[in-house]
């Protein structure tokens, strides 16, 4: 039985953009349950505060991602988690992708150069 | 910057630009296992130091219990290394754990704190009935020689093991099992010969630890 070949169009252009694909991964590479301070997920992702603000914000109005304020004033603090709905998003869009790449050979090991074939991706 | 920057730290200011699935795969490969990195205050480096310490801790007290006839247990000066040794160690976890943990909030935190009031009660009433046994009249040679390190160790690697398997931590769970077993094993060495066993046992046991969380790191 033939299979419908994966098109690119298929990934979701909310989380296929660097700087919104290293946000949700960094998010989903905590524990159910938790969040993280937006200042740790700033400096931990390398993006200036304004670019952080204005992915999230999209992130969020698509309902992958959840801010909590807490406190006021200069004690205040902004805690980003990934929904579930955020992190079955990036499940899809990783499938989606192994779909893509299916044809290259994933066992290959990886390289320091970016055009290096990736390693099988985390399940 | 010497032109061989990595994906990661490839800034896009426009967002909607071409993003090559390739380029994507190993991003999302980059940047997950960089944030477990971080997030995780498990290293192999802190095993390995942790190793040492016990070793070192270890075979304070049992150089100063050698040759004690009777038994009497360990001396000031060897406490005086052991606890000073064990300071030092739980400010350097402490630093890691912060730094790991910073900005974190939620579940695993709660659960943290928790599984770490649990190790001190679990201390605490060890210390307690060795109190008991020296209120009861039990011999030195138990109540400083094989009780401390055998319960002490047996409580800790056992209640380690279960946290592991909790987080599905393998190699930790290992770690903790080998312990409990080196603890209760060691206890036939006698009350001078418990320190030693306990002191190598235990070093090898998390010099395993380390080289698999390695070994993990790397594949």
């Amino acid at each position: 039985m033939a299979t419908t070949p994966v098109t690119l169009d298929e990934l979701d252009p909310l989380i296929h953009v660097p700087a919104r694909l290293r946000i949700v991964a960094t998010l989903a590479a905590l524990s159910d349950g938790d969040a993280l301070s937006f200042t740790r997920l700033q400096e931990m992702i390398e993006l200036t505060p304004g670019n952080l603000i204005t992915h999230l914000r999209k992130l969020e109005d698509a309902g992958y991602v959840s801010t909590v304020k807490t406190g006021n004033g200069p004690a205040s603090r902004t805690s980003v988690a990934l929904t579930h709905r955020g992190r079955a998003a990036l499940e899809a869009y990783t499938e989606t992708l192994r779909g893509l790449l299916g044809g290259l050979d994933t066992a290959r090991p990886r390289t320091s150069t970016p055009q290096a074939a990736p390693r099988p991706l985390p399940t | 910057m010497n032109g061989t920057r990595d994906i990661y730290e490839a800034e896009t200011a426009d967002d909607e630009g071409e993003f090559d699935p390739l380029e994507a795969a190993t991003l999302l490969d980059q940047t997950r296992a960089r944030a477990q990195r971080r997030l995780d205050m498990r290293s192999p480096w802190l095993s390995l130091l942790g190793a040492a310490v016990v070793l070192v801790a270890f075979g304070a007290l049992w150089l100063s219990v050698r040759g004690q006839h009777p038994y009497t247990g360990p001396t000031a000066a060897g406490l005086l290394v052991m606890y000073g040794i064990l300071v030092g160690w739980i400010v350097v976890v402490t630093k890691t754990h912060r730094r790991a943990t910073a900005g974190l909030s939620g579940r695993s935190i709660r659960q943290q704190r928790a599984y770490g009031a649990a190790v001190v009660a679990a201390l605490v009433c060890v210390s307690v009935f060795q109190g008991v046994l020296k209120h009861d009249g039990v011999s030195n040679a138990i109540v400083y020689g094989i009780y401390p390190p055998t319960a002490q160790l047996i409580v800790l690697g056992t209640l380690g093991a279960a946290i592991a398997a909790g987080r599905e931590d393998w190699p930790g769970f290992g770690v903790g099992i080998a312990i409990g077993l080196v603890a209760a094993g060691s206890a036939f060495a006698g009350p001078i010969g418990v320190w030693l066993s306990d002191g190598v046992g235990c070093c090898v046991a998390v010099l395993g630890y380390s080289a698999a969380q390695a070994w993990l790191r790397h594949r």
